[in-house]
């Protein structure tokens, strides 16, 4: 019963099959090698993505404010002066790590947070772990306030003019380089 | 001068690594018995090196000698013996190199345990595990270096990181390496099997073992790890879809899928050319996993380690330890069809089934692991894709494999199904309907969502226990194709099958039935906690081994009537200034308990974090019952002559 490779029918029909697994893993290790080699030459980092709503009125979709679900987040609050509007969540961890460039930009101007497809008790408890620097929290737990906005993910931060309309999207947690070297000279320009 | 001792022994593994990579190759090649023959002292010569290597740095870091520049940043004379002893692995360099201790111990193992093997196929798996040592013993010795020496020594080290101070974390990476480690193996059988040009049912026997027992270790290791991040992350979850978690859950589906088809190969001598790629893909993936770890190149809330530099070398290694062998399929895969005669209604089709499903997990976890990457590259953006993600496509195809799971086990070889079948499906689908009506009874206002993860479960369980029942009944008496006993095996396929429910219980009494509070509460508050009163009596600074705490004293009561003292506190580890936090638990088999202690101070009071989790250990119970299946079943099959294929078929 053992060693049954005389049965054995060698086809050529689905050879090509067996290349695919080989193809597939030089794609993906393509990608890698891109992305390790960028980082190793510095060359990798955040950068801001082109919106198609950049200097288009921020959108005006509404959700429940955290702390009080009956309340609605509404921008024009804030009318009159640049401000940050951040989407996070309590299960991103890169979330976690721009907490202190948020709280460090939130002396300068109001930082509204968007809890995206997040629990509002897994967001309370975030805030209270790493801080909240947010003027004003929305939940948006079916993310249609990110589909609206046109968010990739978590972290994604717009900067909005003192006119409404948006300035400039980064996708991507702020850290300190962000902060001094994107927003804050672009938060300087609106003022 | 023991540190000086481990690197030459590290070197001289290296250079013997080298020697078992090649020689054997070489004699197999041109039919010389004597160079066929020195695989195996030669990898025992390896071995030794390596333990040397590996004892003299658990030495260091046990006698805390700061003149190893290693031992200094990461140990301190302070820390208990069992933290200098884990400490030994919970870095880099030493992590590094507990891999390639079990690495080189696996291929130990198959010189003694092999004897029954054709030489050709033995020699070949010892050669491509000398290979992918040489290549981590190469990795440790140019990049990784544990041994390197500091001077002037200093008087103390810098400690180890107080999160990895945990006995959880002491045996979760050892255990972890055993599961990535092992279907090291698997792939070097795949490999020389693929070079044989040969893979056939004594093939299938023999490697069974090894993805078993790897299979068990990577089980409980993922358990482990989710353990540590349940009671130190103080999060209150299982499971974050972190990308370190997925590294390790991506070879353990793989792995699953590959116990299920290794053992149509086993039983038919057929799906082999799927078994050799699923078996070169686990051990790939859990490269992919280290690759992920020590690179950074994902953003992680585990990611203690991580180090761009040494990522070139660790993709070489991949792009070698991958690409080859998947060039080797592409090549010699196609001889390996053959045309299984199996009706669409089969043992076959089931399995086919299952490794669908898994291998579609798989991809799904890949995607939702590298899709961020993938985007960072095209668009330079830095995203996560969370559980939402998860939820949304991973769910919904166990959710399927939990439905077929019920049947799998009922269908025959080639075609039909068993007897048992009726009986089976009457068992489920009872079973079900008991659930979902006590579930709409019990739990008024309850969810589709919890509705359905009830009824799948009953499902489930309905359907095993069914046909435990129906074959124990039915064994022995002689009705065709349930004529012996029921094996070993068998009731290890129950038992991991069992562990899935009890696993499945967890997660959906955790996820559906958790209750949580967050409060900012004074001394003497009494808060309530699904049906308990907690009340806080205060915050207390205390003084620990190596650390100071702040201490909150909480009082849990049922009806006025005291259950337990439950001191949830932050700790500053004084050496290295970080803080971390302890969750207090009270683990009960109906359901944990779970307090964390957030900032705060006694006039603006402090902030708790409450949690009620039903059912959150059987998650980590259930984990445990499937690696004993595991068990059970190898230990079954190691009982039984090899060539006794008969076992196989099981009906």
């Amino acid at each position: 019963m053992i060693g049954r490779t005389n049965n054995q029918s060698k086809r050529a029909g689905p050879k090509l099959s067996f290349i695919l697994p080989l193809v597939g893993f030089l794609i993906l290790a393509g990608f890698a090698a891109a992305a390790l080699f960028a980082t190793l030459s510095g060359s990798r980092n955040p950068a801001q993505l082109p919106s198609v709503l950049i200097s288009k009125p921020a959108p005006a979709t509404p959700a429940p404010m955290l702390d009080n679900a009956a309340a609605t987040l509404d921008l024009a609050t804030f009318a009159g002066r640049p401000l940050l509007v951040n989407f996070f969540a309590s299960w991103c961890a890169p979330c976690q790590a721009e907490a202190p460039a948020l709280a460090l930009l939130s002396e300068t101007l109001p930082v509204i947070g968007v809890a995206y497809k997040d629990k509002p008790a897994d967001t309370q408890a975030f805030l209270n772990q790493y801080g909240n620097p947010f003027s004003a929290i929305g939940v948006d737990r079916d993310g249609r306030l990110g589909l609206a906005w046109g968010v990739y993910g978590v972290p994604e931060s717009y900067l909005i003019g003192a006119d409404s309309k948006i300035l400039l999207r980064h996708a991507g947690p702020i850290d300190r380089r962000v902060l001094d070297e994107v927003l804050i000279p672009a938060i300087r320009d609106a003022q | 001068m023991i540190a000086e001792l481990g690197h030459f022994a590290l070197i001289l593994a290296f250079v013997t690594s080298i020697v078992v990579s090649i020689v054997p190759l070489v004699g197999v090649a041109l039919g010389n018995t004597k160079m066929m023959q020195l695989a195996v002292p030669a990898t025992v010569v390896m071995t030794g090196g390596v333990l040397i290597a590996f004892a003299a740095l658990v030495w260091a870091f046990v006698t805390s000698d700061f003149s190893v520049a290693l031992v200094t940043s990461h140990s301190h004379s302070a820390k208990p013996l069992i933290y200098k002893i884990s400490g030994t692995w919970g870095n880099h360099e030493g992590s590094l190199l507990l891999w390639i201790v079990i690495l080189v111990s696996f291929a130990a193992i198959l010189t003694v345990s092999g004897t029954a093997m054709p030489m050709v196929l033995k020699t070949r798996t010892l050669a491509i595990q000398g290979i992918v040592s040489a290549a981590f013993l190469a990795f440790s010795l140019f990049t990784s270096n544990p041994f390197a020496r500091l001077s002037p020594a200093p008087l103390d080290g810098n400690g180890l990181n107080p999160v990895l101070q945990d006995p959880g974390l002491a045996l979760h990476p050892p255990t972890l390496y055993v599961g990535y480690v092992g279907l090291s193996m698997a792939f070097s059988f795949a490999v020389a099997g693929l070079l044989d040009g040969k893979i056939d049912r004594a093939w299938a026997i023999y490697v069974r073992p090894w993805i078993t027992a790897a299979w068990c270790a990577l089980t409980i290791g993922i358990a482990l790890g989710s353990w540590w991040a349940y009671y130190e992350l103080g999060w209150g979850g299982w499971w974050f879809w972190d990308p370190v978690e997925n590294a390790s859950l991506m070879p353990w589906l793989v792995a699953t899928a590959l116990i299920h088809s290794v053992s149509v190969v086993a039983a038919r001598g057929i799906f082999k050319s799927w078994t050799v790629l699923l078996a070169i893909l686990a051990f790939s993936l859990s490269l992919v996993g280290t690759f992920i770890v020590r690179s950074g190149l994902l953003t992680s809330v585990h990611s203690f380690a991580s180090d761009p530099a040494r990522g070139a070398f660790i993709l070489g290694i991949l792009l070698f330890a991958i690409g080859i062998p998947l060039a080797l399929f592409a090549w010699r895969g196609p001889q390996l069809i053959n045309d299984g005669d199996y009706q669409p209604v089969s043992r076959e089709t089931g399995l086919l089934v299952n490794n669908f499903l898994l291998t579609a997990a798989t991809i799904v976890v890949l995607i939702g692991t590298f899709y961020p990457l993938g985007l960072e590259m095209v668009s330079g953006a830095r995203i996560t894709v969370g559980p939402p993600y998860f939820d949304a496509t991973f769910n919904p195809i166990m959710g399927v494999l939990v439905l077929a799971m019920a049947f799998g086990p009922v269908m025959a070889w080639r075609r039909g199904t068993l007897p048992a079948l009726r009986f089976v499906a009457s068992g489920a689908i009872m079973a079900t309907l008991v659930a979902v009506l006590a579930g709409l009874a019990l739990f008024t206002g309850i969810s589709l969502a919890g509705l359905s993860g009830i009824g799948m479960i009953a499902w489930l369980s309905g359907g095993i226990l069914a046909d435990i029942f129906h074959r124990v009944k039915h064994a022995g008496k002689g009705r065709i194709g349930e004529r012996r006993a029921v094996q070993m095996p068998v009731w290890g396929m129950w038992c991991a099958h069992l562990g899935m429910v009890v696993f499945l219980l967890g997660a959906l009494g955790n996820g559906l039935f958790a209750t949580e509070t967050v409060v900012r509460a004074k001394p003497g508050d009494v808060i309530d906690l699904a049906g308990k009163e907690i009340t806080f009596a205060g915050v207390e600074a205390r003084q620990g081994p190596n650390y100071v705490t702040s201490t909150a004293m909480l009082e849990l009561r049922r009806d006025g009537q005291f259950l337990a003292r439950l001191e949830p506190e932050n700790r500053l580890y004084t050496a290295q200034r970080q803080t971390t936090t302890e969750a207090a638990i009270r683990p009960r088999l109906t359901g944990d308990d779970y307090a964390v202690l957030g900032d705060g101070d006694a006039r603006k009071g402090y902030t708790l974090r409450l949690y009620h989790k039903p059912l959150v250990s059987w998650i980590w119970a259930g984990a445990g019952l499937m690696a004993l299946g595991g068990l059970l079943a190898a230990v079954g099959r190691a009982r039984i002559p090899h060539h006794s294929a008969e076992l196989d078929t099981w009906t």
